[in-house]
């Protein structure tokens, strides 16, 4: 799969790192780690651009975040989903989800189907 | 390696002290790992490529200075609110200390005082209903990425919101102090008058504190804006 252009990347910042951090709370290497997991090395961002959004989010009260010791004895970061977040990510999630297929029926060809309301 | 690196960021980051120390933990704790990480063991070439991956610290820092100029402006929303409410309590301390003391304004200075009182009750109530305003405004937006031109426009509402407030709350102490000065000569100045005295310290106080906040805010917005041309 080729890799996702950078600048298509970033107005979904938002919603790649809220569904990152959707499997559970998280660093900011493991972030990264799970956004390249999950899809399939497609989205190879450059890694210090997921740190401010991660702190944009945890502004918004998207997330939270607090202070660990890892086993190697370095202070660390972890970030968690609030329920604002949770439910921030359930609406991008349907809002990408019509986008996606309407833009799938569009280059199909074919008119996109009526949701019901 | 990393350390030079870590130091670039924190130096980039140098505009927000707190935000510095942060972040420089997170990254060292991330460039850490990258190099624990990669194949070719902990030397310099993994070094150089978890330093790679992870960015210019200058482009690192841009987006960080709009994520903190955003935390601030929300801070200085905040304080708009409370500085106005310590003017308001001060001023309305002074008035019962007034009534306790029966002190009354004397017969030819009714008029002038009068209008004086005016111009503070408006000046007053507009800088509350303005500061309020721009209280639920800059706390109502959220920064998502590569929204610089339209939070270029919020910020710009945001500062005259702030400027209007911050110029009726001016306006609304000095005519207190005007008013207070042709109240203390007429009684002379005795302990009594150090409430009135005391409430006004804190109106101006609280007035150039607000008028501190705008400027920093001001120069702050006027550094991210130069750190995003370059």
């Amino acid at each position: 799969m080729h890799s996702m252009e950078g600048e298509m990347l970033k107005g979904h910042l938002d919603m790649i790192v809220l569904a990152a951090l959707s499997a559970g709370p998280a660093h900011g290497y493991a972030v990264i780690q799970e956004i390249r997991r999950r899809s399939g090395q497609a989205f190879d961002l450059p890694e210090g651009t997921v740190y401010p959004a991660l702190h944009r989010l945890e502004q918004a009260g998207w997330l939270t975040s607090r202070w660990v010791t890892a086993e190697s004895g370095r202070r660390r970061r972890v970030y968690a989903l609030t329920r604002h977040g949770e439910r921030a990510l359930t609406e991008r999630r349907a809002v990408w989800q019509q986008f996606s297929d309407a833009i799938g029926s569009l280059l199909a060809g074919t008119r996109p189907r009526r949701r019901p309301a | 390696m990393i350390s030079d690196y870590l130091e670039a960021l924190a130096a980039a980051l140098s505009f927000d002290r707190p935000l510095s120390q942060r972040v420089r933990q997170e990254v060292e704790d991330h460039l850490r790992q990258a190099v624990d990480a990669d194949p070719a063991g902990g030397g310099l070439e993994a070094q150089q490529r978890a330093i790679a991956n992870f960015g210019e610290p200058h482009a690192i820092a841009v987006q960080f200075a709009v994520v903190s100029l955003a935390q601030q402006t929300k801070r200085v929303g905040a304080a708009i609110i409370l500085l106005i409410a310590g003017v308001f309590v001060a001023m309305k301390a002074r008035v019962a200390w007034y009534a306790i003391m029966r002190c009354a304004i004397s017969d030819d200075i009714k008029i002038v005082s009068g209008i004086i009182g005016s111009i503070d009750r408006y000046s007053f109530w507009v800088s509350v209903i303005i500061g309020i305003v721009g209280w639920v405004y800059v706390s109502g937006y959220r920064i998502v990425a590569g929204s610089g031109a339209a939070y270029r426009k919020q910020l710009r509402r945001f500062f005259l919101l702030c400027a209007a407030a911050t110029g009726s709350l001016v306006i609304s102490v000095v005519s207190d102090g005007v008013l207070t000065t042709l109240r203390l000569p007429g009684a002379g100045l005795s302990a009594e008058f150090l409430v009135p005295i005391f409430s006004m310290a804190i109106e101006i106080a609280c007035a150039a504190i607000l008028v501190l906040q705008i400027r920093g805010i001001t120069q702050r917005a006027t550094a991210t804006a130069a750190l995003l041309k370059t």
